[in-house]
């Protein structure tokens, strides 16, 4: 037998209840960074980034987010992902949640080699992945050494 | 399945997907994170009350220098024990974007019946 009485429908759920709070938090703090309140949860995905003779490559987890969800932008030598991940609608009485939704973003600063004009992104189930190009003057080389 | 098994334990570490579980008009949905697996990669079987979802995700990373590595780098598997009044003829799998979504039925028998007062 259960001690506490539980009626189904005052049942809510605690975090949304929290999120709800932190929003009306952010509304009367914000400090006019884009949607960036003081209390914003913005959570960052998990990011690998690889460096190569040919250029980089950027692969970021985004599991369940809709390519028009999906904001990519580059900005004095960084490359900004941000975006929503949507929570859909029929969930409702959570026996367990690991995953999360909401608003997120995540920086990568672009080393110097880095073509901003060579960029080429994909979202495939649910890995994004950005390929940047180098700039080929700033390829590495060989220099040959002169026998004399 | 057993293919899926030997390699994942031989090579590759094997890490469990995040995953929410929700009540949904008397059906359970599970609805299980793993970023780049793809149909081909991912395996659902029941072997009595178990119930075994095991995807491997598709790599197409080159050769290189990481500058940031934080993605998992295994393969995902996670087990669950269903319960007997799991229907295990109409379970729907979807998957989308990287995120598997199972939508499991009770059985009939087993679902609250009303008993009317003549």
């Amino acid at each position: 037998m259960n001690l506490i009485l539980r009626n189904r429908n005052m049942e809510r759920d605690p975090l949304e209840e929290l999120e709800r709070a932190q929003r009306e938090l952010s509304r009367f703090f914000d400090f006019g960074l884009d949607n960036a309140g003081l209390f914003d949860r913005m959570l960052a995905p998990a990011a690998d980034f690889l460096e190569n003779e040919e250029g980089y490559e950027l692969f970021v987890d985004l599991p369940g987010v809709d390519r028009k969800d999906l904001e990519l932008t580059v900005e004095n030598g960084a490359l900004t992902v941000k975006g929503e991940k949507k929570e859909t609608k029929e969930d409702k009485r959570f026996f367990r949640k690991e995953t999360w939704s909401g608003s997120f973003r995540r920086t990568v600063p672009l080393p110097q080699a880095a073509d901003v004009e060579k960029v080429v992104a994909e979202l495939k189930d649910g890995v994004l992945t950005v390929r940047i190009g180098k700039r080929e003057e700033l390829k590495p080389r060989q220099i040959t050494v002169a026998a004399r | 399945m057993n293919d899926i098994e030997n390699k994942a334990e031989a090579k590759t570490p094997v890490v469990q997907p995040a995953c929410s579980i929700c009540d949904e008009d008397g059906k359970v949905r599970l609805r299980v994170e793993m970023p780049g697996v793809d149909k081909d990669g991912l395996e659902i079987s029941i072997e009595k009350n178990e119930l075994t979802i095991a995807g491997k995700p598709l790599r197409s990373e080159g050769q290189g220098t990481w500058l940031l590595r934080e993605r998992n780098r295994g393969d995902y598997r996670k087990r669950f024990i269903i319960d007997e009044s799991i229907d295990r003829d109409t379970i729907d799998a979807v998957l989308v974007d990287g995120v598997l979504t199972l939508t499991l039925a009770t059985k009939e028998a087993a679902k609250p019946r009303k008993i009317e007062i003549r």
